[in-house]
Protein backbone atom coordinates (compact mmCIF):
# COMPACT_ATOMS: atom_id res chain seq x y z
CA UNK A 1 0.00 0.00 0.00
CA UNK A 2 1.61 3.52 -0.96
CA UNK A 3 1.79 6.28 1.13
CA UNK A 4 0.06 9.54 0.06
CA UNK A 5 2.11 12.28 -1.40
CA UNK A 6 1.96 15.46 0.36
CA UNK A 7 0.34 18.75 -1.35
CA UNK A 8 2.76 20.72 1.06
CA UNK A 9 6.27 19.22 0.09
CA UNK A 10 8.16 21.28 -2.53
CA UNK A 11 7.88 20.44 -5.85
CA UNK A 12 10.26 17.43 -6.74
CA UNK A 13 11.87 16.44 -9.84
CA UNK A 14 9.76 13.26 -10.50
CA UNK A 15 6.33 15.76 -9.39
CA UNK A 16 8.36 18.26 -12.95
CA UNK A 17 8.92 15.23 -14.85
CA UNK A 18 5.29 14.08 -14.32
CA UNK A 19 4.33 17.43 -15.41
CA UNK A 20 6.53 17.59 -18.60
CA UNK A 21 5.31 14.12 -19.53
CA UNK A 22 1.04 15.35 -19.22
CA UNK A 23 2.17 18.09 -21.32
CA UNK A 24 3.78 16.34 -24.18
CA UNK A 25 0.68 13.29 -23.68
CA UNK A 26 -1.91 16.51 -23.30
CA UNK A 27 -0.47 17.63 -26.72
CA UNK A 28 -0.83 13.93 -28.43
CA UNK A 29 -4.36 13.10 -27.21
CA UNK A 30 -6.07 16.61 -28.27
CA UNK A 31 -3.66 18.24 -30.70
CA UNK A 32 -3.61 22.02 -31.72
CA UNK A 33 -4.46 22.59 -35.54
CA UNK A 34 -1.93 22.69 -37.51
CA UNK A 35 -2.15 25.87 -39.12
CA UNK A 36 -3.86 27.81 -35.95
CA UNK A 37 -1.19 30.09 -35.14
CA UNK A 38 -1.06 31.19 -38.43
CA UNK A 39 -4.06 31.56 -38.86
CA UNK A 40 -4.33 33.89 -35.40
CA UNK A 41 -1.22 35.48 -36.57
CA UNK A 42 -2.94 36.63 -40.33
CA UNK A 43 -6.39 37.72 -37.70
CA UNK A 44 -4.24 39.70 -35.50
CA UNK A 45 -2.57 41.30 -38.37
CA UNK A 46 -6.21 42.18 -39.95
CA UNK A 47 -7.21 43.68 -36.58
CA UNK A 48 -4.30 45.98 -36.22
CA UNK A 49 -5.59 47.32 -39.72
CA UNK A 50 -8.30 48.52 -37.38
CA UNK A 51 -11.24 48.70 -40.69
CA UNK A 52 -14.87 48.50 -40.44
CA UNK A 53 -15.33 44.49 -41.07
CA UNK A 54 -18.08 44.05 -43.87
CA UNK A 55 -20.88 41.51 -43.35
CA UNK A 56 -20.75 38.40 -45.54
CA UNK A 57 -24.03 38.21 -47.82
CA UNK A 58 -25.34 34.29 -47.77
CA UNK A 59 -25.31 33.14 -51.38
CA UNK A 60 -28.11 30.86 -52.06
CA UNK A 61 -26.09 28.13 -53.56
CA UNK A 62 -23.84 28.24 -50.63
CA UNK A 63 -26.50 27.66 -47.73
CA UNK A 64 -25.30 24.82 -45.05
CA UNK A 65 -21.75 24.86 -46.93
CA UNK A 66 -18.75 26.17 -45.44
CA UNK A 67 -16.79 28.60 -48.60
CA UNK A 68 -13.47 26.88 -47.29
CA UNK A 69 -14.92 23.43 -47.18
CA UNK A 70 -16.19 23.48 -50.95
CA UNK A 71 -14.06 22.89 -53.36
CA UNK A 72 -12.44 25.44 -55.36
CA UNK A 73 -13.48 23.84 -58.98
CA UNK A 74 -15.80 27.02 -60.36
CA UNK A 75 -16.40 30.56 -60.26
CA UNK A 76 -18.18 31.79 -57.41
CA UNK A 77 -19.43 35.37 -56.15
CA UNK A 78 -19.73 36.13 -53.12
CA UNK A 79 -21.13 39.79 -51.91
CA UNK A 80 -19.74 41.92 -48.59
CA UNK A 81 -21.71 44.85 -46.93
CA UNK A 82 -21.24 47.47 -45.06
CA UNK A 83 -22.85 50.53 -43.50
CA UNK A 84 -21.29 52.55 -46.06
CA UNK A 85 -20.21 50.03 -48.83
CA UNK A 86 -20.81 47.17 -50.95
CA UNK A 87 -18.11 44.63 -52.43
CA UNK A 88 -18.91 41.90 -54.65
CA UNK A 89 -16.71 39.51 -56.18
CA UNK A 90 -16.14 36.70 -58.42
CA UNK A 91 -12.91 34.23 -57.46
CA UNK A 92 -12.42 32.26 -60.47
CA UNK A 93 -9.90 29.33 -60.51
CA UNK A 94 -7.47 29.88 -63.43
CA UNK A 95 -3.98 28.29 -65.25
CA UNK A 96 -1.76 30.50 -62.60
CA UNK A 97 -3.54 30.79 -59.91
CA UNK A 98 -7.15 32.26 -58.67
CA UNK A 99 -8.07 35.29 -60.50
CA UNK A 100 -10.39 37.84 -58.63
CA UNK A 101 -13.07 40.18 -60.02
CA UNK A 102 -14.12 43.47 -58.04
CA UNK A 103 -16.43 45.62 -58.01
CA UNK A 104 -17.22 48.36 -55.45
CA UNK A 105 -20.16 50.59 -54.69
CA UNK A 106 -20.60 53.34 -54.45
CA UNK A 107 -18.81 53.67 -57.84
CA UNK A 108 -15.15 55.84 -57.75
CA UNK A 109 -11.75 54.98 -57.62
CA UNK A 110 -10.80 53.42 -54.20
CA UNK A 111 -7.35 52.24 -53.34
CA UNK A 112 -8.02 48.68 -53.23
CA UNK A 113 -5.49 45.97 -51.05
CA UNK A 114 -5.93 42.09 -50.75
CA UNK A 115 -3.94 40.80 -47.43
CA UNK A 116 -2.61 37.37 -47.23
CA UNK A 117 -0.72 35.92 -44.39
CA UNK A 118 2.99 36.51 -43.52
CA UNK A 119 2.32 40.22 -44.00
CA UNK A 120 2.15 40.13 -48.15
CA UNK A 121 -0.16 42.65 -49.33
CA UNK A 122 -1.07 43.31 -53.05
CA UNK A 123 -2.63 46.76 -54.32
CA UNK A 124 -4.48 48.30 -57.17
CA UNK A 125 -6.98 50.84 -57.31
CA UNK A 126 -10.27 50.69 -58.91
CA UNK A 127 -11.36 52.59 -62.22
CA UNK A 128 -13.88 54.90 -62.43
CA UNK A 129 -17.04 52.32 -62.37
CA UNK A 130 -15.40 51.06 -59.01
CA UNK A 131 -13.99 47.78 -60.99
CA UNK A 132 -11.17 46.07 -59.61
CA UNK A 133 -9.19 42.28 -60.49
CA UNK A 134 -6.08 40.82 -58.95
CA UNK A 135 -4.84 37.82 -61.39
CA UNK A 136 -2.63 34.93 -61.10
CA UNK A 137 -3.45 34.90 -56.85
CA UNK A 138 -2.17 31.94 -55.18
CA UNK A 139 -4.92 29.79 -53.53
CA UNK A 140 -5.48 30.33 -49.67
CA UNK A 141 -6.94 32.45 -46.75
CA UNK A 142 -7.43 36.33 -48.06
CA UNK A 143 -8.82 39.87 -46.85
CA UNK A 144 -9.99 42.56 -49.17
CA UNK A 145 -9.35 45.68 -47.52
CA UNK A 146 -11.04 49.07 -49.48
CA UNK A 147 -9.50 52.58 -48.66
CA UNK A 148 -12.14 55.19 -50.14
CA UNK A 149 -10.62 58.75 -50.14
CA UNK A 150 -13.95 60.07 -48.70
CA UNK A 151 -14.70 57.10 -45.82
CA UNK A 152 -13.29 54.97 -43.56
CA UNK A 153 -12.10 52.08 -44.70
CA UNK A 154 -13.21 48.49 -44.81
CA UNK A 155 -12.14 45.12 -44.88
CA UNK A 156 -13.84 41.57 -46.10
CA UNK A 157 -13.58 38.56 -43.53
CA UNK A 158 -11.31 35.83 -44.49
CA UNK A 159 -12.02 34.15 -47.21
CA UNK A 160 -10.48 30.91 -48.79
CA UNK A 161 -9.34 31.96 -52.18
CA UNK B 1 31.40 56.50 -24.44
CA UNK B 2 29.93 56.13 -21.09
CA UNK B 3 28.66 53.23 -19.44
CA UNK B 4 25.11 52.99 -20.83
CA UNK B 5 22.87 51.47 -18.67
CA UNK B 6 20.45 48.81 -19.66
CA UNK B 7 18.70 45.20 -18.71
CA UNK B 8 20.92 42.64 -17.96
CA UNK B 9 20.31 39.88 -20.18
CA UNK B 10 18.83 37.28 -18.37
CA UNK B 11 19.54 33.30 -19.70
CA UNK B 12 16.17 32.75 -21.64
CA UNK B 13 15.40 29.69 -19.43
CA UNK B 14 14.66 31.90 -16.30
CA UNK B 15 12.29 34.23 -18.37
CA UNK B 16 8.63 32.28 -18.37
CA UNK B 17 6.22 32.28 -20.56
CA UNK B 18 4.00 35.23 -18.65
CA UNK B 19 7.53 37.29 -18.83
CA UNK B 20 7.77 37.20 -22.38
CA UNK B 21 4.05 37.51 -22.98
CA UNK B 22 4.49 40.81 -21.15
CA UNK B 23 7.84 42.20 -22.89
CA UNK B 24 6.25 41.50 -25.89
CA UNK B 25 3.03 43.45 -25.56
CA UNK B 26 5.60 46.41 -24.64
CA UNK B 27 6.87 46.00 -27.60
CA UNK B 28 3.92 45.80 -30.01
CA UNK B 29 3.01 48.92 -28.18
CA UNK B 30 6.04 50.82 -29.37
CA UNK B 31 5.64 49.16 -33.01
CA UNK B 32 7.77 46.20 -32.84
CA UNK B 33 5.81 42.91 -33.33
CA UNK B 34 8.21 40.50 -33.75
CA UNK B 35 7.79 39.40 -29.89
CA UNK B 36 4.30 39.31 -30.19
CA UNK B 37 4.37 36.66 -33.02
CA UNK B 38 6.69 34.79 -31.28
CA UNK B 39 4.41 34.49 -28.06
CA UNK B 40 1.97 33.60 -30.34
CA UNK B 41 3.23 30.81 -31.61
CA UNK B 42 4.13 29.59 -27.84
CA UNK B 43 1.07 30.40 -26.05
CA UNK B 44 -1.57 29.04 -28.58
CA UNK B 45 -1.25 25.38 -27.30
CA UNK B 46 -2.16 26.60 -23.49
CA UNK B 47 -5.21 28.73 -24.60
CA UNK B 48 -6.06 25.79 -27.12
CA UNK B 49 -6.25 23.63 -24.03
CA UNK B 50 -7.46 26.10 -21.78
CA UNK B 51 -10.56 26.34 -23.89
CA UNK B 52 -11.41 23.06 -24.65
CA UNK B 53 -10.91 22.00 -21.41
CA UNK B 54 -14.18 24.10 -20.63
CA UNK B 55 -15.67 21.13 -23.40
CA UNK B 56 -15.92 23.51 -26.35
CA UNK B 57 -15.78 21.15 -29.80
CA UNK B 58 -12.37 21.65 -31.61
CA UNK B 59 -13.79 23.31 -34.42
CA UNK B 60 -15.34 26.37 -31.88
CA UNK B 61 -12.30 25.94 -30.30
CA UNK B 62 -10.38 27.12 -32.95
CA UNK B 63 -12.73 30.19 -33.75
CA UNK B 64 -12.10 31.10 -29.49
CA UNK B 65 -8.72 31.05 -29.66
CA UNK B 66 -8.68 32.86 -33.15
CA UNK B 67 -10.64 35.62 -30.95
CA UNK B 68 -8.78 35.93 -27.78
CA UNK B 69 -5.69 36.78 -29.82
CA UNK B 70 -7.77 39.46 -32.16
CA UNK B 71 -9.12 40.79 -28.84
CA UNK B 72 -5.50 41.37 -27.38
CA UNK B 73 -4.72 43.07 -30.37
CA UNK B 74 -8.13 45.37 -29.69
CA UNK B 75 -7.29 46.19 -26.26
CA UNK B 76 -3.52 46.48 -26.09
CA UNK B 77 -3.69 49.97 -24.91
CA UNK B 78 -6.17 49.39 -22.77
CA UNK B 79 -3.99 46.52 -20.45
CA UNK B 80 -2.97 48.24 -17.88
CA UNK B 81 -1.01 45.96 -16.24
CA UNK B 82 1.11 44.65 -19.12
CA UNK B 83 2.73 41.48 -16.63
CA UNK B 84 -0.69 40.25 -16.29
CA UNK B 85 -1.03 40.17 -19.68
CA UNK B 86 -1.10 35.71 -19.63
CA UNK B 87 -3.68 35.95 -16.97
CA UNK B 88 -5.77 38.45 -19.44
CA UNK B 89 -5.29 35.78 -22.35
CA UNK B 90 -6.16 32.88 -19.72
CA UNK B 91 -9.35 34.80 -18.41
CA UNK B 92 -10.66 36.26 -22.20
CA UNK B 93 -10.18 32.41 -23.87
CA UNK B 94 -12.28 30.75 -20.92
CA UNK B 95 -15.12 33.65 -21.11
CA UNK B 96 -14.84 32.59 -25.08
CA UNK B 97 -14.85 29.43 -24.40
CA UNK B 98 -18.00 29.86 -22.10
CA UNK B 99 -19.78 31.78 -24.55
CA UNK B 100 -19.06 28.52 -27.04
CA UNK B 101 -20.65 26.72 -24.88
CA UNK B 102 -23.91 28.47 -24.09
CA UNK B 103 -24.11 28.73 -27.77
CA UNK B 104 -23.93 25.26 -28.42
CA UNK B 105 -26.61 24.44 -25.69
CA UNK B 106 -28.85 27.01 -27.26
CA UNK B 107 -28.87 25.49 -30.91
CA UNK B 108 -28.81 22.17 -29.37
CA UNK B 109 -31.62 22.95 -27.41
CA UNK B 110 -33.54 24.37 -30.50
CA UNK B 111 -32.76 21.12 -32.88
CA UNK B 112 -34.01 19.10 -30.09
CA UNK B 113 -37.53 21.62 -29.92
CA UNK B 114 -37.62 21.16 -33.71
CA UNK B 115 -37.01 17.11 -34.31
CA UNK B 116 -37.76 15.52 -30.82
CA UNK B 117 -35.82 12.18 -30.41
CA UNK B 118 -33.12 11.04 -32.26
CA UNK B 119 -30.80 12.19 -34.64
CA UNK B 120 -32.80 11.29 -38.06
CA UNK B 121 -29.55 10.49 -40.00
CA UNK B 122 -27.22 8.52 -37.39
CA UNK B 123 -30.45 7.31 -35.41
CA UNK B 124 -27.99 8.34 -32.12
CA UNK B 125 -29.27 9.89 -29.58
CA UNK B 126 -28.16 13.51 -28.87
CA UNK B 127 -26.04 13.63 -26.30
CA UNK B 128 -22.92 16.02 -25.09
CA UNK B 129 -19.46 14.84 -26.32
CA UNK B 130 -16.96 15.18 -23.35
CA UNK B 131 -14.02 17.07 -24.39
CA UNK B 132 -11.12 15.12 -23.27
CA UNK B 133 -10.19 12.23 -25.95
CA UNK B 134 -10.78 8.71 -24.79
CA UNK B 135 -7.62 7.43 -23.25
CA UNK B 136 -7.58 4.97 -26.07
CA UNK B 137 -7.78 8.09 -28.60
CA UNK B 138 -4.23 8.98 -27.27
CA UNK B 139 -1.88 7.88 -29.90
CA UNK B 140 -0.01 6.34 -27.06
CA UNK B 141 3.51 5.28 -28.13
CA UNK B 142 4.36 3.24 -24.68
CA UNK B 143 2.79 2.39 -21.37
CA UNK B 144 3.85 4.67 -19.52
CA UNK B 145 1.88 7.67 -21.71
CA UNK B 146 -1.26 5.33 -21.58
CA UNK B 147 -1.03 4.72 -17.76
CA UNK B 148 -0.45 8.64 -16.84
CA UNK B 149 -3.49 9.59 -19.41
CA UNK B 150 -5.94 6.69 -17.73
CA UNK B 151 -4.87 7.91 -14.33
CA UNK B 152 -4.97 11.44 -15.32
CA UNK B 153 -8.81 11.11 -16.14
CA UNK B 154 -9.55 9.67 -12.61
CA UNK B 155 -8.61 13.26 -10.94
CA UNK B 156 -11.81 15.95 -10.95
CA UNK B 157 -12.10 18.11 -13.63
CA UNK B 158 -11.18 21.28 -11.79
CA UNK B 159 -7.46 19.77 -11.16
CA UNK B 160 -7.45 18.04 -14.77
CA UNK B 161 -7.98 21.65 -16.05
CA UNK B 162 -5.19 23.28 -13.58
CA UNK B 163 -2.46 20.88 -14.27
CA UNK B 164 -3.14 20.21 -18.44
CA UNK B 165 -2.30 24.00 -17.99
CA UNK B 166 0.66 24.44 -15.42
CA UNK B 167 2.35 21.33 -17.66
CA UNK B 168 2.77 23.67 -21.15
CA UNK B 169 3.44 26.53 -18.59
CA UNK B 170 6.94 27.61 -16.97
CA UNK B 171 6.75 27.42 -13.15
CA UNK B 172 7.12 30.86 -12.12
CA UNK B 173 3.61 31.30 -14.21
CA UNK B 174 1.98 28.89 -12.30
CA UNK B 175 0.68 31.50 -10.08
CA UNK B 176 -1.21 33.42 -12.65
CA UNK B 177 -2.34 30.24 -13.96
CA UNK B 178 -3.95 29.30 -10.87
CA UNK B 179 -5.58 33.34 -10.70
CA UNK B 180 -6.96 33.18 -13.96
CA UNK B 181 -8.62 29.79 -13.40
CA UNK B 182 -10.25 30.16 -9.93
CA UNK B 183 -7.98 28.06 -7.86
CA UNK B 184 -6.45 29.28 -4.59
CA UNK B 185 -3.16 31.15 -4.58
CA UNK B 186 -0.93 27.73 -3.66
CA UNK B 187 -2.77 25.30 -5.43
CA UNK B 188 0.57 24.30 -6.90
CA UNK B 189 4.09 26.01 -7.19
CA UNK B 190 6.66 26.42 -4.32
CA UNK B 191 4.93 23.51 -3.45
CA UNK B 192 3.29 20.18 -4.96
CA UNK B 193 -0.83 21.40 -4.13
CA UNK B 194 -3.42 19.05 -4.20
CA UNK B 195 -3.99 18.31 -7.18
CA UNK B 196 -0.52 17.27 -8.06
CA UNK B 197 -0.36 15.00 -4.69
CA UNK B 198 -3.82 13.28 -6.01
CA UNK B 199 -2.18 12.67 -9.23
CA UNK B 200 1.20 11.43 -8.11
CA UNK B 201 -0.28 8.87 -5.24
CA UNK B 202 -2.85 7.84 -8.15
CA UNK B 203 0.02 7.00 -10.27
CA UNK B 204 1.87 5.19 -7.42
CA UNK B 205 -1.35 3.04 -6.72
CA UNK B 206 -1.36 1.98 -10.40
CA UNK B 207 2.43 0.95 -10.05
CA UNK B 208 3.84 3.55 -12.54
CA UNK B 209 5.39 5.74 -10.41
CA UNK B 210 8.38 4.20 -10.04
CA UNK B 211 9.19 5.11 -13.59
CA UNK B 212 8.88 8.40 -13.18
CA UNK B 213 11.16 8.53 -10.38
CA UNK B 214 13.95 6.58 -11.72
CA UNK B 215 13.54 7.76 -14.76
Amino acid sequence: MSTPYSPDEPLDATDEAVLADLGRVALLADPVPADLVERSLFAMTLAALETEVMTLERMPEAAGVRAAETAPTQARTITFTSTSRTVMITVAPGVDGVRIDGWIAPTGEVDIELHRPHGEVLTTRTDEDGRFAFDAVAPGPASLVARPDDGPAVSTPVIEL
Amino acid sequence: MAESRHETVRDPGEVSLGDRAAHAVLEYREGRPAALEEVVREMTPLLWHTVRAQGVDPQAADDVVQDTWVALVRHMDTIAEPHAVLKWLLVTARRGAWEAVRRRRRDEQHRTELHDGPDPETGAHREVPSSDPAPDAVVATNDRDRTLWTVFQDLPARCRELLRLVSLADRPDYKYISEAIGMPVGSIGATRGRCLAKLRTLLDESGADDTWRHA
